[in-house]
Parts: C-alpha cells; sequence; structure tokens
C-alpha cells in the first residue's frame, strides 16, 4: 500500500515537471510582458508585481509599433492559403478520387518535393526575384510559401477527400450531373470540416516560416518573426516590448493550434503515413 | 495509400463493343478532367520546387560572388572541389549530424517516456494533450527568441537564475561553444518532444487491450511487457517519428539562427546554416549552391537508410 503512495506520488512529481517544463518558457514570456521596466530587471526574477499593459501599448501604438508587420504577417498567410486551397483543393480531389494514369508517381512527386532542403529553393528564388525585381513583394513571398503549403495541403486533403463514399459521386452521375457540379455540389460539402483543418493548418505555416522571409522579407513585407529583431540590439534589449511582440506573434497560431487541437496529430503526420505507408 | 484505386467501374472486356467504346469515352473525358485539375497544382509545384531544384545545380557551377560580381562565370565542379577540401564544410556536417542524432533520440526517449506515463493516468490526459500543442505550433523564430532572452540570458535569464542558486554560477550560455550547442538542442527538443509525444500517445492509444491483458494473466512483468509487446508494436510509429524528425532537424533553421546564429563562431552552425550564411551573409551564391546541393545529398541518403529500416521488419 504505501509503495503504491509512493508511486503516485512519483508519478505526480514527474509529470509535474514535465508540465512545467513545457508551459514555463510561455508562461515567462506572457509574465515579462506585463511588467514594467523596473519589475522585468529586478533579480531574483520577480513572480508577483504590479501587471501593466505599458509594454502592450509601446509596441502596437509607438514609435516601433508592430501593427504593420502584423498586418504583414496576415497578407502572406492569408494570401497563400487562398492561393494554396485554389490549387490544391482540386489536385486532390483528381489525386483521390479518378482515374489518372500515372497517378501514383504524381503523388510520389507531391511528396519528393517536400525533401528538398529549403535553403535549396530560396538561394534559385532570390536570385531570379531580384532579377524581376520582385524582392520584398507580397507575390514573390506567397509565391514561395507554395512550395512547402502545397505539397501539404494536397496530402491533408486527399486524405479527406478519400473518406468519402464513392456511392454518392455514382448516385450523381446516373442523375446526369456533369463532374465539375459533382465535385462542386456534392463532393466539397462533404469535405468542409477537412478543408477548415487544412486552412488552419496552412495559414498556422505560413505565419511561422521564417528562411524564406528573413531573405525576401524588406521595409514593405515585414513579418512579425522578423519585426521582433527590432527589439534587440547589442547594445539594448527592450525586455517587456521583445516579451509583448513574442507574446501576440504566439497568440494566433496558438488559437489556431487550440481549434485544430483534434486534428493535430494528423496536420502533423500527413504525408508521412499516407506516403511511406507502403514503402 | 490508395492514390491510383480506380473509380468502381465494371471492366470493358465483358461488355459489347459499342457500351466498350462509351466507356472509352467515359475514361477520355475523365482523364481530360482530372488533367485540368491537376495542372494548376503541378505547374505551381514544378516553378517553385523542382525548377529552383535544376537552377541550383545550375548556380553551383558558377562562380557567383555578389560582392564581387566582375569574377563571375563558369568553374564547372571547381565548387564542389573545393567543398571536400573546406573543414567549415565537414565541421557543419558533423555538427548537423550531432544536432540531428541528439535531438531526435531526445525526442523519441522523451516523448516516449511521457506518452508511457500519461498513457496509465487515469485522469488529467487531457491538460497534457492540450499543453502538448502550445510549442508545437509556435514559430521556431519566437521560440528561439523567447528562450535566448527570457531563459538563457545570463544574469537575467531563468536558467540562469536557477544555475546559480544551484550554486553553479552564472554561465555564458550562447557565448561558450559546447554550452551554445547544447543549448539549441535543447531548445529544439523542447519545442518538439510533444510531437513525438502526440504522435506516440494515439498510436499507444490504438494498440489492442487484449494482448496486455493475455500478458498479465501470463505473468509478465511491465518491463517484459514493454519490451515485449509495447514496443514491437509502437515500432512503425517511432519509425515514422524518427524519420520525420530527422528530415526537421537536418533543415532546422529558425530557432538556431535566433538564438546563436551559427556561433560562437561556427559552433552551432549546421550545414543547412552555412549554406545560408554562405550564400545570404558572405554573398558567395555559387560555393553556397553547392553547399545546398551538398545537403541535399545528404538528406536522401539518410532517407534512404532510414526507410530501408523501416521496410526491414
Amino acid at each position: 500500500m504505501k509503495t503504491k503512495h509512493l508511486r503516485a506520488i512519483g508519478l505526480l512529481i514527474v509529470t509535474g515537471i514535465f508540465i512545467l517544463a513545457w508551459v514555463f518558457p510561455i508562461f515567462w514570456s506572457v509574465l515579462n510582458s506585463l511588467k514594467n521596466e523596473q519589475d522585468v530587471l529586478a533579480y531574483p526574477p520577480k513572480l508577483f508585481f504590479e501587471p501593466t499593459l505599458a509594454a502592450y501599448r509601446s509596441v502596437l501604438f509607438g514609435p516601433q509599433s508592430i501593427l504593420p508587420n502584423l498586418w504583414s504577417s496576415f497578407v502572406i498567410s492569408a494570401g497563400t492559403t487562398i492561393l494554396t486551397m485554389a490549387i490544391a483543393i482540386p489536385a486532390a480531389y483528381a489525386l483521390a478520387r479518378l482515374r489518372v494514369p500515372g497517378s501514383r508517381w504524381a503523388g510520389f512527386y507531391v511528396l519528393a518535393t517536400q525533401m528538398l532542403p529549403p535553403v535549396g529553393i530560396i538561394i534559385p528564388y532570390f536570385l531570379i526575384l531580384r532579377n524581376i525585381g520582385w524582392m520584398d513583394t507580397y507575390q514573390g513571398i506567397i509565391l514561395i510559401y507554395l512550395s512547402f503549403s502545397l505539397p501539404f495541403a494536397i496530402w491533408l486533403m486527399v486524405s479527406y477527400f478519400e473518406d468519402i463514399p464513392f456511392e454518392m459521386e455514382e448516385a450523381a452521375a446516373v442523375d446526369g450531373a456533369s463532374r465539375l457540379t459533382t465535385l462542386r455540389r456534392i463532393i466539397l460539402p462533404q469535405v468542409q470540416g477537412g478543408i477548415a483543418v487544412t486552412i488552419v493548418f496552412v495559414f498556422l505555416n505560413a505565419w511561422n516560416e521564417f528562411l524564406f522571409a528573413v531573405v525576401l522579407s524588406g521595409n514593405t513585407v515585414r513579418p512579425v518573426t522578423i519585426a521582433m529583431f527590432n527589439f534587440v540590439s547589442v547594445e539594448q534589449t527592450l525586455w517587456t516590448q521583445l516579451a509583448a511582440v513574442s507574446v501576440i506573434a504566439m497568440l494566433p497560431v496558438v488559437i489556431l493550434g487550440i481549434l485544430a487541437q483534434k486534428h493535430i496529430v494528423k496536420g502533423l503526420t500527413v504525408g508521412a503515413v499516407k506516403g511511406g505507408g507502403r514503402r | 495509400m490508395s492514390l491510383a484505386e480506380p473509380v468502381a467501374a465494371p471492366s470493358g472486356a465483358a461488355l459489347s463493343p459499342a457500351a466498350s467504346g462509351h466507356l472509352d469515352v467515359m475514361a477520355r473525358r475523365e482523364r481530360r478532367f482530372a488533367a485540368a485539375l491537376l495542372a494548376p497544382a503541378f505547374i505551381a509545384l514544378g516553378a517553385t520546387t523542382t525548377f529552383p531544384l535544376l537552377y541550383l545545380i545550375w548556380t553551383s557551377t558558377f562562380r557567383m560572388d555578389l560582392a564581387m560580381p566582375f569574377m563571375d562565370g563558369f568553374v564547372g565542379i571547381e565548387n564542389y572541389r573545393q567543398l571536400f577540401a573546406d573543414p567549415r564544410f565537414w565541421q557543419s556536417l558533423s555538427v548537423s549530424m550531432i544536432y540531428t542524432v541528439t535531438t531526435v533520440i531526445a525526442q523519441v526517449i522523451l516523448g516516449l517516456a511521457l506518452a508511457l506515463l500519461v498513457m496509465n493516468m487515469k485522469r488529467g490526459q487531457g491538460l497534457f494533450r492540450f499543453i502538448a500543442i502550445l510549442p508545437v505550433v509556435l514559430s521556431p523564430a519566437v521560440v528561439g527568441m523567447v528562450w535566448r532572452s527570457f531563459m538563457l540570458t545570463p544574469e537575467f535569464g531563468v536558467i540562469d537564475y536557477l544555475s546559480i542558486s544551484a550554486g553553479l554560477g552564472s554561465q555564458n550560455w550562447l557565448g561558450d561553444p559546447f554550452m551554445a550547442l547544447v543549448s539549441v538542442i535543447v531548445i529544439h527538443t523542447w519545442q518538439w518532444t510533444p510531437f513525438a509525444f502526440m504522435v506516440l500517445l494515439a498510436s499507444l492509444a490504438s494498440l489492442p487491450d487484449d494482448i496486455y491483458e493475455a500478458a498479465k494473466i501470463d505473468r509478465a512483468g511491465p518491463w517484459q511487457r514493454f519490451w515485449r509487446i509495447t514496443l514491437p508494436l509502437l515500432r512503425p510509429a517511432i519509425v515514422m517519428v524518427v524519420i520525420m524528425r530527422t528530415m526537421v532537424a537536418l533543415t532546422a533553421f529558425a530557432a538556431i539562427f535566433t538564438v546563436t546564429g551559427g556561433g560562437p563562431g561556427t559552433a552551432t552552425e549546421i550545414l543547412n546554416l552555412y549554406a545560408y550564411r554562405k550564400s545570404f551573409t558572405e554573398l558567395s551564391i555559387g560555393y553556397g549552391s553547392a553547399l545546398a546541393v551538398a545537403l541535399l545529398v545528404v538528406t536522401i541518403l539518410i532517407s534512404a537508410v532510414l526507410f530501408l529500416i523501416r521496410r526491414a521488419k
């Protein structure tokens, strides 16, 4: 009986440590973002203090406002999402449902493109965009974001299309509906949930992307992940403001992640599960 | 994978010539429809992945220096010859290997341990599942920034505070080559262990209960049950996690870039980062391209090995 108690306590401690380890850095950023300039520098670090929204006010409405950067992140992510979905949904439908000669190869190709290291894509893209004057433009960055968002979206959508029973299409075909009408009226409503989940993940990945953004961004296109460097310099780091920017950058993806909670394992492993299944 | 599964249709051979002719028309129509649906995706993928790859290989055969454009010109395999003799390349390759192997092993072991722990919990599973989402959805750049500033800054960060409190003194976490490498490994592991945890937990939950019941009746101890039943049944999921995490670790960028920028010196410069720095900091695009091609080759070799392991039963 006693050992059982000890084990339960041990288990509680171990799980407590794990939870603390994962929550703490995020929790600590939130805490620091609510401190004033004195409290944040206090040593030993302060857990209790009078919270203030000064840092948020400063980073949102101060001279170094990140509102334009939030807008930039949003335009990039939304643009990528819309374009990706417009291209991926029809392609995924064809791969999942239609008799296409060589569709296995097509699927494999989509998967193989994901193996390319991003740095190998950005070097040539940098040269091309520089030549056509598309550096620091939304079209330039959104276009290259397709390189990772498309394979992902296609694979995820294929898995949702495969879940629909074939009878639905057959019934529609018997009724004389054209293929396009069938797709629009019968199939798409069936995969609404899948489309929503895919949108969430594509948006999230675009929001978090960093390497392409570092190379292609400038004064016009400047997402939050790049702009947060404004608050760090060799001479001085604006701690509370840096914390506030970090929290603001985290907020949308955390909300999206929570919304897609049930689907997150599928979203994270798509492609590997599917494409790798045979090999 | 049922990509090539045909839409249920009777085989044409059993039908009259007229009917099979009709089917031909149908099949051709379907093919045309499919081609129209697929075309945008393949054009876009070709333009954003295949074409850059070919162009990359092409530029890797040039001397292309944005700082000294007058020296540019075709050099054939010179960049690759230079690469083999470049100690910084070998150094970055070994940092890549250390970084990849340690982070992947740590993620799998910690993720598996946590999954087993949570699996046996009667309450609070939901809390774990919820918390596990947080690091995974965050931008690695933001994660890097948070760790670098609020956790690791000497005499300010929490980790440093803990180190001082424990009597180990303040450490220059990111200034010391060894500590910097450990730090970026820990940060990557922190962010991605929840991924392994979630995948392995899902896999654990799908294992059949009756095997365990049978094992208990046969008086198999917990360790025996783990080694003989759980681990073999989880093997496919573990191998999948290893493959996915290896690919990501090889091309890790944002967190290392934000935390150390590859430094101090080249202590945390994985091959991916070296290719970036060569191309965009030192503006030596031709040689940077060769480094990126080398990274691609390394990626392909490693994934080939991993897929062979996956296939071997």
